[in-house]
């Protein structure tokens, strides 16, 4: 195990900057997860730490080595890929010796340690079956167990829970965390998928074309995005943002809506700003501003409904079971304590 | 964002290699082996070839030999007529073939034999059967009408066309399986969209059909088409160049002038099939090299 | 019979309309092949589609060298055979390495290599014929088995080199990197990743060059000459040239030379049909 320092590194694709000098502090045993849309770059930096990506500038820290100029094989990391890159011609037990083989492990020594990673995975009864043999999940589990084999000082996951359907997705990310909290093991982890994000990570790095837009634990993402990126893209149904202008008494919306806020910034009366707030934070009240129900989305659990004022749409998401009609008035009102107010230039988050 | 996506992708690979001079090293050193045989058994006999070829008077000489125009007029019949006429038959056939019967993946397995099997003895097997005294034909024909048949490749036209379908024979079921990869690409259900939509047979080949194929079928046709230029058994296996030398096509009269031993000559002959080579072959290395 | 069983029963007789004559065609000269091997001498040219008494007897007298025509029929066979099994591993050889550099290690210069080897693919070998008889001249090979195999090596390697590569470009080269963050060198990754993937191509391109050399007339006839040197299809050829030639003989020996190939063929069909017609266009 070992902390991982990622500073002010760059990456160039020919004359194409695609990283912009990225730092990222990772502690021993943590799990970050690299988040952001495609194209972001997250990958990139993850092959970088792997060391399939060579570094146009910046360092890379494993442990105490920089390992900038190190091939992949010294710098003990282990890496699972999306489409689990499992060599077909090769059973299980095959796979995940791999590694070991190549470094010529003694033979008890190697099947030790498979037999000890495949009973993590519950993989023990597959170990003579070729990949071709095991469904997705059982995939990914022999991808992941090929990397416990190798106890590397940290565990590089890109995507790697992508190429499952839904519901095995759900299961497999309980998996992943589980094991990293029975291991213990310093974990750098890519997605595209905030769920993901918030679910299994110690901390969350949003990144969004070659620069980190936040980082922070999953939570504090979510109470304090940043900026209307990260706003948007942490949580789900996303944030509801609304263009208009702080006034003495709330935020009046381009379309004259008028919206409660806790505290007004100091200065900012009368400037353009943008309202922000999460759908599970607004609330049925009988004083609220007259909406108009366009489409209702009820889960069992909860419901979701998509409302009308003039040109501005909300969504709102109740826990209670209410079915209104479509074209009915129902009035809402965002909680003030948990509503977010963003720049409308720099479209950064105004403190309060 | 996409590009970088794109990027991402493809040089994921080419960028990691670029330091470790081992990977480097291997990638030259691995394409040694093919690059040497290419200078000695390619580059080398090409340049001596031209070199060989460099003389003017014999392109003069050459131009002068009525065999060789006649061997030029020859190819050009080969490859225009016999090429088109095979290729137009293994695109119908094709079509016969992806017919789901048992008997017929039967056959596809015996047709595909003329390519397997080595042309020597196969052409000869023709040869023979066409001989005019003994042969199988003239046999069954004076059997059948008590004359003579006629003597078949004594006769240059009738000599040219049973060499364009012995070729035709051996090299059919190549392009047939090649074809019929190409409709098997093909989504059945847009042949059923289109029988929904009402279209019969003719129609669901010329607005499905031809245009999935089109761009493999000339291909095939342009590929076909050089390596016929080349196809140097059909000929000489059958007629060997005669009667008189009027059978030549421009294959085989390279080798006439070699054994004449008039090697400027023959590689004149060469070097004056390139007007027609060479424009097929870009035309095939720009479309499969993309 | 309704009128819906009518219709099928006139497509099944359309199909049969075309598949029996395609059956004739293909056949025919093959079986008049087969005809003339049975065929005692006498009746061999009585134009009858069966002999009133087939024999064996072409085949003992071939398998015997009992003709002086066939003299060395055993040294001309294993002289194919030779040259055959040589000309396709040295071409698998030459063509794995150079499409694993190509397609994997994108080695520096790999494309120009491979358009080179496609360009020489796409010039008809019968046009390379003549200067390679001229340069195996010079290079004192001439009359040697060697010249016909590295010629033949020659002529089947663009496309071997081609045919994998496309195949090896479908591998994901996720298993690559798999590979190298395992601490595979680019010589492991070769021979414990690449090749045991690449087995059906491998398969079917050494089959490739190893029926192209066998089948091979032109060139074995220009660059062998010895009767202990050439190929059994020279050797076939050279009956050609003789006012007496032994028809039904060379019938049988051809018969048999034409049954390794068809054996191989039929026991490699999976991986060569989809191996090589799929290589030929990239459509």
């Amino acid at each position: 195990m070992a902390e991982v320092e990622i500073r002010e590194v760059r990456k160039s694709f020919g004359r194409l900057e695609v990283l912009h000098g990225v730092s990222i502090g990772i502690q021993d045993g943590e799990f970050v997860i690299l988040v952001g849309p495609s194209g972001c770059g997250k990958s990139t930096l993850l092959r970088m730490v792997a060391g399939l990506e060579d570094i146009t500038r910046g360092e890379i820290r494993i442990g105490t080595r920089v390992v900038n100029d190190m091939p992949p094989k010294e710098r003990d990391i282990a890496m699972v890929f999306q489409n689990y890159a499992l060599y077909p011609h090769m059973t299980v037990a095959e796979n995940m010796a791999f590694s070991m083989r190549l470094r010529r492990a003694r033979q008890a020594e190697i099947d030790t340690r498979v037999k000890r990673a495949a009973e993590i995975l519950g993989l023990s009864a597959l170990l003579d079956r070729h990949p071709r043999e095991l469904s997705g999940g059982q995939r990914q589990r022999v991808a992941m167990g090929r990397a416990i084999v190798r106890d590397p000082q940290v565990f590089l996951f890109d995507e790697p829970l992508s190429n499952l359907d839904a519901k095995l997705r759900v299961a497999m990310r309980a998996e992943i965390k589980e094991l990293h909290q029975r291991l213990g093991t310093t974990t750098i982890y890519v997605t595209h998928d905030q769920v993901e994000a918030m679910t299994m990570a110690d901390r969350i790095v949003v990144m969004r074309d070659g620069v980190v837009e936040q980082m922070g634990a999953p939570l504090e993402l979510y109470d304090q995005p940043d900026n209307i990126f990260v706003a948007g893209f942490i949580g789900s149904p996303a944030m509801n943002l609304l263009a208009g202008q702080v006034e003495a008494d709330g935020f009046r919306t381009e379309g004259g809506l008028k919206l409660p806020i806790e505290r007004v910034p100091a200065g900012w009366i009368g400037r353009r700003a943008l309202y922000g707030v999460r759908p599970e934070h607004i609330e049925l009240r009988d004083d609220g501003v007259p909406v108009e129900v366009l489409v209702v989305e009820p889960t069992g659990s909860e419901t979701l409904i998509m409302v009308r004022n003039g040109a501005a749409q909300l969504g709102c998401l109740f826990r209670s079971r209410i079915l209104p009609q479509p074209g009915e008035t129902i009035r809402i009102a965002p909680n003030p304590a948990l509503v977010h107010l963003f720049d409308a230039e720099t479209e950064r988050r105004l403190v309060h | 964002m996409n590009d970088i996506a794109v990027y991402e992708a493809d040089l994921a690979t080419k960028r990691v290699r670029r330091r470790w001079s081992a990977w480097e090293v291997w990638g030259v050193a691995l394409l040694v082996p093919y690059v040497l045989v290419f200078l000695l058994f390619v580059i080398y006999p090409v340049a001596y070839g031209f070199w060989l070829a460099r003389d003017p008077q014999a392109y003069v000489a050459l131009f002068e030999d009525p065999i060789f125009v006649r061997a030029v007029f020859n190819t050009l019949v080969f490859i225009l007529v016999g090429v088109n006429l095979k290729m137009m038959i293994a695109l119908l056939l094709s079509g016969f073939f992806v017919h789901e019967r048992l008997w017929i993946r039967w056959l596809s397995v015996l047709f595909i034999l003329p390519w397997a099997v080595p042309s020597i003895p196969t052409i000869l097997s023709l040869r023979f059967m066409l001989n005019p005294e003994w042969g199988l034909v003239n046999q069954l024909i004076f059997r059948l009408t008590a004359e003579d048949g006629p003597n078949w490749l004594n006769d240059p036209s009738l000599g040219l066309t049973f060499a364009i379908l012995v070729h035709i024979w051996k090299s059919l079921p190549f392009w047939t399986l090649v074809l019929v990869s190409g409709r098997l690409a093909i989504s059945r259900d847009l042949y059923e969209a289109a029988a929904v939509d009402g279209a019969g047979r003719i129609q669901q080949f010329r607005f499905i059909t031809w245009p999935s194929m089109s761009t493999l079928y000339i291909t095939c046709l342009l590929l076909s088409m050089i390596w016929t230029l080349g196809d140097f058994n059909s000929v000489y296996l059958l007629t060997g160049g005669g009667p008189a030398d009027l059978t030549h096509v421009l294959a085989t009269l390279g080798i006439r002038y070699l054994r004449l031993d008039a090697v400027n000559l023959s590689m004149a002959t060469i070097v004056s099939a390139m007007p027609i080579v060479l424009p097929l072959v870009y035309f095939m290395m720009k479309r499969l090299s993309r | 019979m309704t009128r819906r069983r009518l219709q099928a029963v006139a497509n099944e007789a359309k199909l049969l309309l075309i598949g029996i004559p395609v059956l004739l065609w293909t056949l025919l000269p093959i079986y008049h092949l087969f005809l003339f091997a049975i065929s005692p001498k006498q009746s061999a040219f009585s134009g009858n589609l069966w002999p009133e008494e087939p024999t064996l007897r072409n085949f003992e007298i071939v398998l015997s060298q009992q003709h002086y025509f066939l003299t060395h029929f055993w040294q001309q066979l294993g002289n194919s055979i030779l040259i055959a099994v040589a000309t396709g591993v040295i071409t698998l050889f030459i063509a794995t390495t150079a499409a694993f550099a190509i397609s994997r290690l994108r080695a520096r210069g790999g494309r120009l290599v491979m358009n080179l080897a496609l360009f020489t693919y796409f010039i008809p070998a019968a046009f390379l014929a003549v200067p390679m008889y001229r340069t195996m001249g010079l290079y004192g090979l001439l009359n040697s088995r060697w010249a016909l195999i590295l010629a033949m090596v020659t002529v089947a390697s663009p496309y071997a080199i081609w045919v994998l590569k496309q195949a090896s470009d479908k591998l994901p080269y996720e298993l690559d990197e798999a590979a190298i963050v395992d601490g595979a060198s680019p010589m492991q990754l070769f021979r414990l990743v690449y090749l045991p993937l690449m087995m059906p191509s491998l398969v079917a391109v050494g089959t490739y060059a190893l029926l192209l050399a066998w089948n091979e007339y032109l060139y074995a006839f220009l660059l062998l000459s010895r009767d202990t040197d050439i190929t059994l299809p020279v050797a076939l050829g050279n009956f050609l040239a003789a006012d007496d030639s032994p028809w039904e003989l060379l019938m049988t020996t051809g018969f048999i030379y034409a049954l390794p190939p068809a054996a191989i063929y039929y026991a490699f069909r999976r991986y060569m049909v989809a191996g090589l017609t799929a290589g030929a266009v990239k459509s």
